[in-house]
């Protein structure tokens, strides 16, 4: 697998923990989201950079009493029509205020590569062979219709922008 | 009517580009069939039975005469020579090679058109009335806000992988001819006791096994919020939709499982905390697109045009054709035309590149260059001098366009159905000719008045069988086509489910049903009802007892 970085991020280093497995100390580990709120803040004192791994269904209110505790999120898409983990990254960036690192891993497809970054996402864990398709697709359009979570305002401002500018001042 | 600016055609370019490079791989086989699959269905080309289909959006069913010849050319060049107009207010291409579809987006963006979110689970043209910024009965022309919501919704960066695909219809008129209750999303623009312009917003309307009439969440939206609120409905519908059963993923299934309440909620608690974020258009925006859909500068005239009186005397079609197929503008002296695409034994929405040619010679002329499509698979030319009808009736005529039945039983909506889509039961472009066939009598026609029928080859009802006065249903039965017949639907602003009346038919049984129920309302009537009235008013019973008790 490649990591492609969207953002520029300083993607996080770290591996999956098994279930059955306790933290080393210090490690940075990615765990599953229900483990994290299983085991509570015990887990986060023995463990390095703590990150969630969700599932597109995770319910966004659920992320919210870890926020200050996660160094890094991992969003798990079954399939790349599953357009949940969009919304999600959406709610982590937007009402939750994260702002460590969004990953998505799974069958996403290249063609996504903009849609993931502009909803939140800073990296993407793809097949070897993808990852200059990806990296191509990223290239695509530089100008949007919508505002986003990148800091891009929508086209409707833009076009605007100089009027804006003008009543600001 | 709307024009590119350098980011619009910068979008568009850039897409073509994408697709190019996307077909290029499927082509040199870097792209399996399955992979390709869905990149392709995010720009409108489909698989069907025989061949690819190429889906272009007609942005809410407007577009002037350099696109319309821009569409007969493509018709004439990568295809078969003619086009499918549809209940999308679309257009259609039912035999483009798929080497060559990249050349012919190319030609639509050189004209400003595309065939982007076409297709795919996600927000999809917007459609509207066919008479928007032309007629009288409207509040506003919907069609500026049709156009924020597609800018809105073009490669939206959360919406673009939904559960199921999503249709969202506005109308700015009290007679609803977008069918916005028939829509996953239905917007109705409003003026408030200030004088105000905004939106009632209905959720979860929609056709396919399961109809459902849309619930009304918000009666009166501010005009500057209407994307942040979509962008609530949206959300919510995104999260919780479901997933693992695609005949039940619609939102029309979520807002059922709610309740219209809850979903209304839902949607207010998330408006709430994203309204006052840089989603919604600035003023300067909604004022800049609007200026685009400015009314033209028409004058007024009389609505008395004796030439026109003189010929409809004569000649009883140009008489049957101004009654039907022409309604009033909000001009005096003027009207809308509809082109009919329906001429008795042929197939519902298809029209020839030449026809193409000569609507659109007729619109630089006589429309102000600009066209319509309706949903019920008709052209417009809005904006017409009356004293104009007699010239533009001759020159329709000639070319197979002048059939005045606008609005009668024999403007069918159809599917495409088993001739061409790999999703049909049965055929459905035959029945719309055997009915053609069967009332062809102009007279006759006139005498039953309005009436709406519409065929779907399969439960998915993209013949809107639902939603007809008449709907009829092509089901496979033990290995044979079937015809349901429903009666009592309607797509208008009192919309209601149709419903099955009693056993199918065979092919021939159901044009002789049709004919049947038709008898009853002519005996049933009284003076001056027309079909749908008389069906609510004496009830199923008696078209039962006439088409069964015969048998």
């Amino acid at each position: 697998m490649t990591l492609v970085n969207l953002t520029g991020i300083q993607a996080g280093d770290f591996s999956l923990l098994a279930d059955d497995h306790s933290p080393e100390e210090g490690a940075a580990v990615a765990v599953p989201l229900s483990r994290l709120t299983d085991e509570g803040d015990d887990f986060f004192k023995v463990a390095g950079p703590v990150g969630a791994v969700l599932t597109t269904d995770t319910n966004h209110a659920d992320l919210a009493p870890l926020m200050n505790k996660l160094a890094f999120v991992v969003v798990d898409f079954p399939a790349f029509g599953d357009g949940r983990g969009f919304s999600l990254a959406v709610r982590l960036r937007k009402d939750l205020g994260f702002k460590g690192e969004i990953r998505a891993t799974g069958p996403v497809i290249p063609d996504q590569a903009l849609f993931l970054l502009r909803a939140g996402f800073d990296t993407v864990e793809v097949a070897d062979e993808r990852a200059e398709a990806f990296k191509a697709a990223l290239k695509r359009f530089d100008s949007f219709y919508q505002t986003d979570y990148t800091g891009q305002v929508s086209l409707a401002h833009a076009r605007h922008k100089a009027t804006e500018e003008r009543k600001a001042s | 009517m709307y024009a590119y600016d350098k980011y619009d055609h910068a979008l568009v370019n850039a897409r073509v580009e994408e697709f190019r490079d996307q077909v290029n791989r499927r082509v040199k086989g870097e792209l399996t069939e399955e992979e390709f699959r869905p990149l392709r269905l995010m720009n409108g080309l489909y698989l069907q039975l025989h061949a690819y289909m190429l889906r272009v959006a007609v942005p809410y069913g407007t577009l002037n005469g350099t696109q319309m010849r821009k569409l007969a050319h493509i018709a004439r060049k990568y295809d078969k020579g003619y086009g499918h107009f549809t209940t999308r207010q679309n257009i259609q291409y039912n035999w483009p090679k798929l080497s060559e579809t990249p050349d012919i987006l190319q030609e639509l963006a050189d004209v400003e058109m595309h065939a982007i979110q076409t297709s795919g689970n996600c927000i999809r043209n917007v459609t509207t009335d066919q008479f928007a910024g032309a007629t009288a009965d409207e509040v506003a022309d919907p069609r500026p806000y049709a156009e924020l919501i597609r800018q809105w919704s073009t490669f939206h960066p959360e919406f673009s992988f939904l559960p199921r695909k999503f249709k969202i219809a506005i109308t700015g008129a009290d007679i609803d001819r977008a069918a916005v209750k028939w829509h996953d999303i239905g917007l109705v623009v409003k003026k408030n006791d200030a004088g105000e312009i905004g939106f009632e917003v209905l959720v979860g309307g929609g056709m396919g096994r399961t109809p459902v009439i849309a619930k009304t969440i918000r009666d009166f939206l501010p005009e500057k919020d209407l994307l942040s609120y979509l962008e609530a409905i949206l959300r919510v519908y995104n999260e919780q939709g479901r997933r693992d059963n695609k005949y039940k993923a619609r939102i029309k299934i979520l807002v059922d499982a709610l309740g219209a309440d809850e979903y209304a909620r839902q949607t207010e608690e998330e408006w709430q905390k994203i309204k006052d974020q840089p989603i919604d258009f600035p003023a300067e925006e909604a004022a800049r697109i609007k200026a685009y859909f400015a009314p033209p500068p028409l004058q007024v005239l009389s609505d008395d045009v004796p030439a026109v009186d003189e010929l409809a005397k004569k000649n009883f079609l140009f008489a049957a054709w101004l009654q039907n197929n022409t309604n009033q503008h909000k001009v005096p002296g003027h009207v809308n035309v509809t082109i009919s695409l329906k001429p008795h034994g042929g197939i519902p929405g298809d029209a020839t590149a030449e026809q193409m040619d000569l609507v659109a010679a007729l619109a630089d002329e006589y429309s102000q260059g600009e066209l319509r499509i309706s949903h019920e698979q008709n052209l417009i030319l809005p904006h017409v001098a009356k004293k104009d009808l007699p010239a533009i009736w001759t020159d329709l005529d000639e070319a197979g366009l002048g059939i005045p039945n606008a609005g009668l039983l024999t403007d069918i909506i159809a599917c495409p159905g088993l001739d061409y889509c790999s999703l049909a039961n049965a055929r459905s472009i035959p029945l719309a000719q055997q009915l053609g066939k069967r009332f062809d009598d102009f007279k006759r026609l006139q005498d039953i008045g309005p009436l709406k029928i519409k065929i779907s080859g399969c439960i998915n009802s993209c013949g809107h069988h639902h939603a007809g006065h008449i709907g009829i249903l092509g089901v496979d039965r033990k290995g044979e086509e079937n015809y349901q017949l429903l009666l009592g639907g309607s797509g208008a602003e009192d919309a209601s489910k149709a419903a099955i009346l009693g056993p199918g038919f065979d092919e021939n049984g159901i044009i002789d049903a049709v004919e049947k129920v038709v008898a009853v309302y002519l005996g049933e009537r009284e003076e001056g009802e027309e079909f749908l009235a008389t069906y609510r008013r004496v009830g199923p019973q008696v078209f039962k007892e006439a088409v069964y008790d015969a048998r």
